[in-house]
């Protein structure tokens, strides 16, 4: 059984925010609700100072804390390695996103952080947050996996574009974008990247591109130490370390 | 309504034929009114702006809605607590405040669903997904299950000592089992909390000892408050009760909630660990100083003496001061969990909460139904009855 993980070079990656901006579209998602991010560190400062990114998508772990704490079943993972969000289970109670370690997970009942409130200007008939003007055709959105225009009250995340890689042909291994055939199976955000900084294939195939350059690059993964198991790595190339800390101190006088 | 022994005849279920005394009536009323009011803010403002006249966010995604929650369910676990020392372990002393705890304890139960009602996103759908979830590995799924219970167990238990069945078969049993469900039920909560080594501000073994204890003294301040506002409590053969033990108790517990907190400060402020620094943050909160000063300091200096602890005057004061501070001490606690972003990079800065007029309102609708149902049972469910004491086995 295939098991999707995505690759993010860090050496390739711009931080452009690109990935963010297609998933925001093809997602539909509102302003500041980022499924993916890009985050920024600054170090140091004038002459020394240094400032690094980071994209950061769902990390769909092996062992997710998210789906243990959900009371309901509502968050699961699938067979193929994804972890979803059943939009007509959730009951809103936000654990998930107390328990998800890369913070994740959004609830759009908030105050919107721009004005004018998106909600109000494309407001939705029923049970929807909105109703844009650009959205992903009937068809292809399931409230069972998190994908399309999502009901109020309940709380959602990056779901690997499962409405396209669920599509994707039996046997694939790799979902590279450059192959006309398969883009449109491939996630929105592998496919927007100018400098082809992600991959995405079969974390469970020793021939995928994917587990190469986990393998040859030494592939890493956030905060290992909770036992989560991510399956995004990262390739940080010769860089001293990933900027992972989640602290925004710089640190406290002694 | 007396708190002396009463003959084994059969009682009327209500007493709505007598008239409420002025306390209660004036309970009522405040009661009626805080819920109404609280309760038509609340429900406006989620009809015009959904969840989002709350101030909570994706990055603070549990707010006062679930501290206030905290707060009455707690109290209320612990008051059941306050109840089994005579229904479980025999301590006769306890008797005559027995089925007023629990009672106390089915409404604080009752007023803390309330207002976690009103902030899950959607609360009538829990009513099929948990029970079909079946989620064991969720300690949020053993509260729901925990807390059912609990208040199934407290029902039944009221209704044995409301018609005069204290010694019907079964009756001990329930007791027992009413008992280690209320202690079950604030451990998982404290589980809920405790376990999540991703929130380090939180992440203690400790969190379900600290959740009970703090609700067993909430408990006390709760029947030393509410008894020293109905003069009839203090009647002459509850004097070693009123006047000695339970003040004393409080106390000494209230020491223990110190030396648990003390430890927990140093701990906490001692570490570098990631996520920590909340509690740095939290020094400077009013919210940290009302919890300490407010809360622990001035309930202990005003209880610290025999004499002191004989005042009424000043023991009701030191019972109102640490629900005041434990109040706010849980708004606290949710905050510092959550004030340390989880991966938003270095530019977004702590997490900033206050909540919104909308949460606030939240506070007098569930202080209000409180209110309102403990002076209704003040009124017409003969709280202060006693069994008989020849009846009594243990």
């Amino acid at each position: 059984m295939t098991r999707w993980g995505m690759v993010i070079d860090l050496e390739k990656c711009t931080g452009c925010q690109a990935c963010t901006t297609a998933c925001q579209m093809e997602n539909a998602r509102l302003p500041g609700e980022m499924w993916q991010d890009v985050l920024f560190y600054s170090e140091g400062e004038y002459p020394s100072g240094k400032l690094s990114w980071l994209p950061r998508p769902c990390m769909h772990c092996e062992n997710p804390s998210c789906v243990a704490v959900c009371p309901t079943r509502a968050t699961y993972k699938t067979e193929d390695g994804v972890v979803l969000i059943d939009w007509e289970r959730c009951i809103g109670c936000k654990y998930c996103m107390i328990a998800c370690p890369y913070g994740v997970r959004f609830y759009a009942e908030e105050k919107q952080k721009t004005q004018p409130d998106i909600r109000k200007v494309f407001p939705a008939k029923g049970d929807k947050v909105w109703d844009p003007p650009y959205k992903m055709p009937e068809h292809m959105q399931n409230p069972k996996w998190g994908v399309g225009i999502q009901p109020k009250n309940v709380v959602s995340k990056c779901t690997f574009c499962y409405h396209r890689v669920s599509q994707a042909p039996k046997g694939t291994v790799d979902l590279n974008p450059d192959d006309p055939k398969l883009r449109p199976y491939t996630p929105a955000c592998v496919v927007t990247c100018a400098p082809s900084a992600r991959y995405f294939g079969d974390l469970d195939n020793p021939s995928s591109e994917v587990r190469q350059l986990i393998a040859t690059k030494r592939g890493t993964r956030l905060l290992d130490q909770t036992g989560n198991r991510p399956q995004v790595y990262y390739l940080a190339g010769e860089a001293p370390a990933i900027p992972e800390t989640r602290s925004v101190r710089s640190g406290r006088k002694a | 309504m007396t708190a002396t022994a009463m003959d084994r005849s059969p009682a009327p279920l209500l007493a709505y034929d007598a008239k409420p005394d002025p306390i209660s009536a004036l309970l009522m009323l405040l009661g009626a009114a805080g819920a109404g009011l609280g309760l038509a803010f609340v429900f406006y403002a989620l009809l015009v702006d959904g969840h989002a006249a709350f101030n909570t966010s994706s990055d603070m995604a549990w707010g006062s809605p679930i501290a206030f929650y905290l707060f009455f369910l707690l109290t209320s676990s612990g008051l059941s607590i306050v109840a089994s020392l005579d229904t479980v372990f025999g301590l006769r002393v306890f008797h005559p405040v027995a089925k007023r705890c629990v009672w106390m304890s089915i409404v604080a139960l009752v007023a803390g669903f309330s207002v976690l009602a009103l902030e899950i996103g959607r609360p009538f759908r829990m009513l099929w997904a948990l029970p079909v979830g079946m989620q064991f590995h969720s300690p949020m799924w053993w509260m729901g299950v925990f807390y059912s219970l609990d208040l199934a167990l407290l029902c039944a238990k009221f209704w044995l000592m409301h018609t005069r069945r204290w010694h019907a078969p079964g009756t001990h049993g329930l007791s027992v089992l009413s008992f280690v469900i209320s202690i079950l039920a604030p451990g998982t909560l404290g589980l809920v909390f405790g376990m999540m080594a991703m929130r380090p501000a939180w992440y203690s073994p400790i969190m379900p000892m600290y959740f009970i204890l703090t609700g067993f003294v909430g408990a006390l301040a709760f029947v030393l408050f509410f008894t020293a506002v109905l003069p009839n409590q203090r009647r002459k053969p509850n004097e070693a009760l009123f006047d000695v033990l339970l003040p004393r108790l409080f106390f000494v517990s209230l020491l223990a909630v110190i030396g648990m907190r003390f430890g927990q400060i140093v701990t906490t402020l001692w570490s570098n660990y990631e996520g920590m620094e909340a509690h740095w943050l939290s020094l400077d909160s009013a919210l940290f100083k009302i919890e300490i000063l407010v809360g622990l300091a001035l309930p202990a200096l005003l209880t610290a003496t025999n004499g002191m602890r004989a005042n009424r005057a000043l023991v009701m004061l030191a019972g109102f001061a640490y629900l005041i501070g434990n109040f706010f001490g849980r708004l606290e606690l949710l905050i510092n969990g959550q004030k340390v972003p989880l991966f938003k990079g270095y530019w977004a800065g702590y997490v900033d909460y206050w909540p919104s007029l909308t949460e606030w309102m939240l506070v007098p609708a569930g202080i209000g139904i409180y209110l309102f149902l403990y002076g209704a049972g003040e009124w017409l469910l003969r709280l202060a009855e006693a069994e008989p004491r020849q009846g009594r086995t243990s």
